[in-house]
Parts: C-alpha cells; structure tokens; sequence
C-alpha cells in the first residue's frame, strides 16, 4: 500500500497534528503553571488529578479511584503535566515526533481507560453521553493516524534530524518535490 | 553566492517545511498570553494600623489572595492583638514596625492596607503610591476635599490601584439589592432615602498604656487620649460624617448613580459635653443629590432603638437595608408589615457580627439590636473578605475595583460637606 501522500493530504496530517499538539501542549502548560491567577480575579489551585481518579469510571475504576490516595501523587501529578507539555511541544513542532506521537497515545490510553464509558449514560463531569468511543478515543485515533504516516518527514524539525541519518525517508530537497 | 531561482524556491520550501510548527506555537504563545491563566503567587501585603478595623481586615485576608509580609502601628498593644488575630486564623507571625516609611523600604511588598486614623490616610497612601505599592485604604478617604483630590491624582498619576474601603459594596445582600431590586426599577422612583446610625453611649474608649515610658508626642499626638480618641477631635476626624455616613452615603450613590450635590447639617456634642470631645455626638445631615433627591442622614448617641440602616423609599416601593445583613422590601401602598420581607439569603450566617469593626453599633454601650441576631442574612464579615480578595484581583489581574478612587471621592466629598454646614449651619454645595 502506498502512504506517501499528496500535497494536500500532508497539509491535512500537519494540521491534524498541530492541533493535537496544541491540546497536549496548553493542557500541559496550564497544570504547571502555579502559582497563577485566573483572567477573572481568583487565584487557581495548584493541578491535581485526584478529583479526577477518584471519579474513574469503568472496569479499571478502583485501580485508579487508588491512585488518588498514594502519597506519590503529587509526582505523578508533576510527571503528567510535563509529559503533555512535552508530547505536545513534540507534535507542535514536529520534533522527535514519532516519540511524541507514541507518548500522545500511552497518555490518552489512560485518560480512556480510567474514563472507560461503558454505562452509555450521562456521567457527571462528562461533556456529553458516550458509549464506549468518547473524545480520548477519537484524539487517539487522530494520533494514530499522525504517527503512522510519519509526518516528522512531512514538516517539523525532525528534517534536520533526518537529513543526519541514514534512513529511508526522503531528504529535504525531495520531499518538497 | 549564487543561486538558481529554482534553487531559491527550493531552500525556501524546505525553510517553511522544517519550521511549519513555529506559527502554531506563536498562536498558542499568543492565545495563553492574553487569555490563558496569569503567573503570580498571592499579593504581598503590609498592614498599616492595627486597631479594631484593621485587625477585622487582617483576620479576613484570605491567603489564597495575599500573603500578609508585615504589620505596623504605633502601638506595641495593637501589634500584640494583630499577633493574636494572625494566630487565630493559622498563620504566622510577621515582623512588626512602629514607622510605616521603614516597612515600605525595607519589605518586598506588593501593596498596603491602610486602616490608619483619618488624617494620615493620605500622605501614607499617597507616598505608598510614589514608591510602586498598590494601596486598600480605609473610608473616609481623605479628611478634606484636596487631600482625597491628592489621593486620585496620585493613584493617576502612578497607576497603582486604589481602592477606597467601603465593604458595603462586596456585600452580597446590597449587590443583590441593586442588581434585583434598584437596578430592576422595582422601588419606582427614589427621591427620598433615609440612613441612621443610632447608638446609646459614647464613642469615647478607654485603654491603658502600652508601657509607663509610652510617649504619644513621638507620634505627634500630645496625650494618648488622642491617640486612642482620635476620632473625637477634629484635628484628626470628621466624626459621624467619616466614620459611619461614609458607608451609606457610598451605597446612596451607587443606588442613585449620582453624588451629592449640596449639604444642610445641624448638630452638636449635645450629651457627652464634659468629655472634651469636639465633633458632634448628634449629628442630622441633609444630602441633596440631581434630580431633586435627598438623602438625611442622622446619628445620635443617645438612643440605640434604630440601630442602623439605610432606607430607600420609591414611588413603588420601599427597600430597607438593616444592619448590613438584612434586606425587606415593601411594596407601595401595602399595608405595613403585610409587604414583601426578602432575605436575600445568598450565604450562610457565621460568627459574631458585631465583633467586627471600629463604628459598629455594638461597640456603643448600648449594643446592636439586631446586628448580631439569627436572621437568616448573610456574614457580615463575608464583604471585608470579598473586599481586600477583590483588592488583590485588581492587583495581580487589573480586575475592576468595586470602590475605586472616583467612588470613594464622591461619598467623601458629600461627607466633608455635611461635616463642614454643621460646622458653618449653613447649606454647603458641593462643587463639582
């Protein structure tokens, strides 16, 4: 099967893939953002995914609903907004994009399953109603698709990495064609 | 060098390709700079006097707002129950300062809170504002017409934030008021207004010294009666006009939307004539606003059975503001006691009510009726927090101030001239 695509069809993975980075990257900026303000005057707690964990849905529930209690949250809270910040810096600038776009999945493989909506009813919290496919699914399915037609060798600086290696992907000057 | 223009088109295609994502990141960059969360920890506050209203506001300080750096006041005694307001609301104790112009120099402060007696509210603000601090000043603003002039052009001038201390209005039961009921036009047309604040005993206190070698001239007042009575003589104070009218006549003007215009006063230290006190202990002050409104304000101290509150009477409806907590609106031409009583009831009820402030009716002998009673209204306290939090919004986010300079100017303005046509029993206008 051929995947190289058009012109076109890659304007359409890079912004696929900007946008994807642009939700991984503010979500990461703002849970590390502290201390800070609202636009509206109020100070904002510090991020914490406690709240979240303890409202996990689905078969993994209680595997997550336990790690709002462990005394090693507060690194886990660090880890993960770094992590987005990162992955989405990543798929921004297409730099290391494959690593990111694997990171960008692991991450929304966790938000799935602690979120798994299987009831198919409103779940406080929730956005809408959701059966099994709820919007992590569906952003991880975006990434999927970013990461299989390897869009680090469309756009990005993985160019200049690439033009480092030997490897397959075609080189600057051919893949402007 | 020389290249070929295919070679140009080429090296230019391969420029844009390897930096596609940097227009993306300046939109994001972009976008959570000017809408996104503000970098910023709580506001660095200093508190400059500590007696009873600048403790009340010190003990509502909520430190997700601001972190209280230091305190100052010329009395060690006052210092001392500031420590203990800090340590009942578990939080530290900071370093303490007799000379404010010392805490400003020497403390990484971000801003003030000047509960401090009338007359110095303006040459402490005024320099606080010179040095980079944001300023939450006490009412009154000013104890004359220039020095509150001198305050707004200060907070001009250095574009700090000033906000003047009239809580009333982050009190839930008046917003609720002005947005549901004023505002909704629900009293009809209001010419008329009503604001009492009654008491049963002298405003005189007593206290001792803080030590036998405490020497009140080091602070310019030539005994400590006047350092503690500051707001019986008028060298420091505008007695009733700016330590209890100031507060209505600021909602007056909200309610209104205007400020007075002239002043007709009468009164005079009628009970308390053996203490040596200057400014009136009754005091009856007619404020006239555009459009052929009043407002009469009275205040004696001779008898508490009205307590305090601000009435508003319209052409269909009366609306009456009780003690800061309570709110009952009447329509016209119901039969008295057969109106509609709101409550307003937007938050839960806690704590003591008249253990608040300086001018409370429950600090005259005679005690509140009604203040600290079980009704069903809101804390009184709720507005001094709403009031130094939104003092710090403003600070660390521009939020708008609900009593800014320009409020605070015209209830003083209106204040000064009441106090002023007791003086001269004359009718003073207010001149724009």
């Amino acid at each position: 099967m051929d995947l190289t695509p058009n012109r076109t069809q890659e304007t359409a993975l890079i912004v696929l893939r900007t946008l994807v980075g642009w939700h991984f990257l503010y979500e990461g900026f703002a849970k590390t953002l502290w201390p800070a303000w609202s636009r509206d005057g109020a100070p904002l707690a510090r991020f914490s995914s406690a709240g979240y964990l303890r409202s996990s849905t689905g078969p993994f529930a209680d595997l997550f609903r336990g790690l709002a209690d462990v005394s090693w949250l507060p690194w886990l809270d660090h880890l993960m907004a770094w992590s987005l910040l990162l992955v989405g810096l990543g798929l921004m600038l297409g730099l290391f994009t494959q690593l990111a776009c694997a990171g960008a999945l692991a991450l929304l493989a966790l938000f799935y399953l602690s979120w798994l909506p299987t009831r198919g009813v409103y779940e406080p919290g929730a956005e809408g109603n959701y059966l099994l496919v709820n919007k992590n699914l569906i952003e991880a399915a975006a990434v999927a698709v970013v990461l299989v037609f390897r869009t680090g060798r469309i756009a990005g600086l993985d160019l200049l990495r690439g033009r480092e290696r030997a490897q397959p992907a075609p080189p600057v000057a051919e893949a402007t064609r | 060098m020389n290249l070929t223009p295919e070679q140009q088109e080429l090296g230019r295609r391969n420029f844009l390709r390897v930096l596609a994502g940097t227009p993306g990141i300046a939109a994001l960059g972009v976008a959570a700079a000017t809408k996104g969360p503000l970098r910023g920890g709580p506001v660095r506050l200093g508190f400059i006097g500590l007696g009873g209203q600048g403790r009340v506001l010190l003990e509502q300080t909520d430190p997700r707002y601001a972190d209280v750096v230091a305190l100052c006041d010329i009395n060690p005694l006052q210092l001392q129950k500031a420590d203990a307001s800090l340590a009942k609301t578990a939080r530290p104790a900071v370093k303490h300062y007799a000379d404010w112009k010392e805490m400003i120099q020497k403390e990484r402060l971000e801003g003030v809170v000047i509960a401090s007696p009338l007359f110095t509210h303006t040459d402490v603000a005024v320099a606080c504002m010179e040095a980079g601090l944001h300023v939450l000043c006490e009412k009154m603003m000013g104890i004359d017409d220039a020095s509150c002039r001198r305050m707004a052009e200060a907070a001009r001038r250095t574009g700090r934030v000033l906000e003047i201390g009239h809580q009333r209005y982050y009190n839930p039961v008046y917003q609720a008021s002005y947005a549901g009921i004023v505002k909704a036009g629900l009293l009809g047309e209001v010419y008329h207004a009503r604001l009492v604040w009654h008491r049963n005993g002298s405003w005189r206190r007593k206290a001792e010294l803080p030590s036998p070698d405490y020497d009140p001239a080091q602070w310019g007042y030539p005994t400590y009666d006047h350092l503690i009575n500051w707001r019986l003589y008028k060298q420091y104070s505008r007695g009733h006009m700016a330590e209890l009218a100031s507060h209505m006549v600021a909602i007056t003007d909200w309610f209104f939307g205007a400020h007075a215009v002239a002043a007709i006063g009468s009164g005079g230290v009628y009970r308390f004539k053996d203490e040596g006190r200057e400014v009136p202990d009754h005091t009856y002050v007619t404020l006239e606003y555009p459009g052929g409104r009043d407002a009469v304000f009275t205040s004696i101290e001779s008898n508490a059975f009205d307590n305090y509150y601000e009435a508003y009477y319209g052409t269909k409806g009366t609306l009456i503001l009780k003690g800061e907590v309570e709110a009952y609106l009447f329509e016209e031409g119901a039969a008295a006691g057969a109106g509609k009583a709101t409550g307003v009831a937007v938050a839960p009820k806690a704590g003591p009510a008249g253990s608040a402030s300086e001018s409370r009716a429950a600090d005259a002998a005679g005690a509140g009726r009604g203040v600290g009673a079980a009704s069903g209204g809101v804390d009184r306290l709720v507005s001094y927090r709403l009031e130094v939090s939104g003092f710090c919004s403003a600070v660390r986010t521009g939020a708008e101030l609900k009593c800014g300079p320009e409020r605070g100017l015209g209830s003083a303005r209106a204040c000064i001239a009441g106090f002023d046509a007791i003086e001269k029993k004359a009718r003073v206008e207010i001149k724009a």
